[in-house]
């Protein structure tokens, strides 16, 4: 595939003894939105941190956007600008308005002009439905609100890919949909999205492909159509009846 | 009364020695502690441990051996290292005497024991932040350096503001240690009134309040200041 954005290949992480990765090989092509889901501690979370090495892979390669990440000449500041995150805890700069957390990484990293960078910031508060609090704080926001700066905020700088751990785990359950909602214009603009999450409407309306990941490894992948209706191994089988 | 009036502005131009001098040796404890600090937070393992054997050694030994060291250890290192350079490698005398003046080696002793402290200081206020904020900040493909400075350090300011308030105040106290080389500062100047004139009692009494008086005004500061952090507009 040509248009693979990233490429993964026998990748394994090992915190101390424990083995939390165990070979996963993966490729999401440029534009999909790819979910994966898993009971927690299969390793969903540590698989999507090690895209963007904030956490370091035990042995096996990462490409993205046709850079190898493990080479030792690449430039790990130049990926994660190309790479956008978005946390379970949000973790907004509580020193900063919502403004001041979007434009800080454009002027800091890129040194776009205060000017420019407010502009972009205005737009992208908007696009996410929150240009009248531009200048609030964080701890003054909803946890939907702050989520949806967190998503202005990396996408500030950007990405080509965004990765979503757990978006909307932390969230009162009324305002999971206001992020929802943001995350799927965002595929809908041809974002490639990689998003771990427990929304199964979402993966199951959103995403091209799911992928299932228990004990470390990839157990079974595929549109969410056939994950969802029928899943071929009895583990996918067992985790995802206790959704229904 | 009468008798304290009259020998009480003597004393407070020794508090205005003291007061200077505990500002000198904080301000530059701040830089040794920021680089310190950091270096106990650094993943080179050969960093962390000189760091540790800074803030080990300077917190672990009295601050009064320190300033002998300084004074009175110092000139004889360099005197020795220099005549092994003029013997051996036939250097020229670069200093006819390797003596430290007072107020050099007072300054250099309270700033390196202040550095171990600040440095404690900011490692705690740093490790208060959670760990989120840098992989936030990291994440959007900021150096460490710059997560630092604008991410993390800003929001370890305020914690770190207390400590640092304590810190000055307990240097303030012991630069009273300084008198023993000869530094002209509070205590010294009531060594001195005392020595002509035999009333240690009222001398002393007025020396402590005077140190009384500038701590608490110092706490006082320093909770104004930590408030107006908190609340921010």
């Amino acid at each position: 595939m040509s248009t693979s954005m990233i490429e993964v290949r026998g990748l394994y992480k090992n915190f101390g003894k424990l083995e939390v990765l165990r070979g996963i090989d993966c490729q999401v092509a440029a534009g999909e939105v790819v979910v994966i889901i898993g009971p927690s501690g299969s390793g969903k979370s540590t698989f999507l941190r090690c895209l963007n090495l904030l956490e370091e892979p035990t042995a096996g390669s990462i490409i993205i956007d046709g850079v190898e990440l493990n080479n030792p000449s690449t430039d790990i500041n130049l990926i994660r600008q190309k790479v956008g995150m978005v946390f379970q805890s949000f973790n907004l700069f509580p020193h900063k308005t919502a403004l001041e957390n979007i434009v800080l990484a454009p002027m800091v990293v890129k040194k776009m002009s205060r000017q420019d960078a407010q502009a972009k910031a205005f737009e992208l508060l908007r696009k996410v439905g929150l240009e009248e609090k531009a200048h609030t704080y964080p701890d003054q926001l909803s946890g939907g609100q702050q989520q949806r700066v967190a998503i202005a905020r990396a996408l500030a700088m950007e990405p080509k890919v965004m990765l979503f751990d757990e978006p909307t785990s932390a969230l009162d359950p009324e305002m999971v949909g206001e992020v929802l909602a943001v995350m799927r214009d965002l595929a809908c603009e041809g974002m490639t999205m990689v998003v771990v999450t427990h929304e199964m409407r979402f993966a199951r309306e959103v995403a091209d492909r799911v992928i299932f990941m228990d004990e470390g490894r990839i157990v079974e992948e595929g549109p969410p159509g056939k994950i969802f209706r029928e899943p071929e191994n009895p583990r996918t089988r067992a985790f995802l009846s206790k959704f229904l | 009364m009468e008798f304290i009036w009259r020998n009480l502005p003597y004393l407070l131009l020794g508090a205005v020695e003291t007061l200077k001098i505990t500002c000198l040796a904080v301000s530059l404890g701040c830089v040794f502690g920021l680089i310190v600090g950091l270096g106990r937070l650094s993943r080179n393992r050969v960093i962390r441990f000189l760091s540790t054997c800074y803030v080990d050694f300077l917190r672990g030994t009295p601050l009064l051996v320190q300033i002998f060291i300084v004074y009175f250890g110092l000139p004889q290192l360099l005197e020795q290292l220099q005549s092994f350079l003029v013997e051996s490698w036939g250097l020229p005398r670069l200093f006819t005497s390797t003596h430290i003046p007072a107020f050099a080696a007072a300054i250099i002793a309270t700033s390196l024991n202040s550095g171990a402290y600040v440095a404690e200081i900011f490692r705690a206020g740093i490790q208060s932040i959670p760990k989120g904020q840098m992989e936030a900040a990291r994440s959007l493909g900021m150096t460490y350096r710059q997560a630092m400075r604008y991410v993390i350090l800003p929001q370890a300011v305020r914690n770190i503001i207390p400590p640092l308030g304590n810190e000055f105040i307990a240097m303030l106290k012991d630069t009273s240690l300084l008198s023993v080389i000869g530094i002209v500062e509070l205590t010294r100047r009531g060594q001195i009134i005392i020595a002509s004139t035999f009333r240690p009692f009222e001398i002393w009494l007025t020396v402590a309040f005077i140190y009384l008086i500038l701590t608490l005004s110092i706490s006082r500061l320093v909770d104004y200041w930590e408030k107006r952090l908190r609340v921010r507009t």
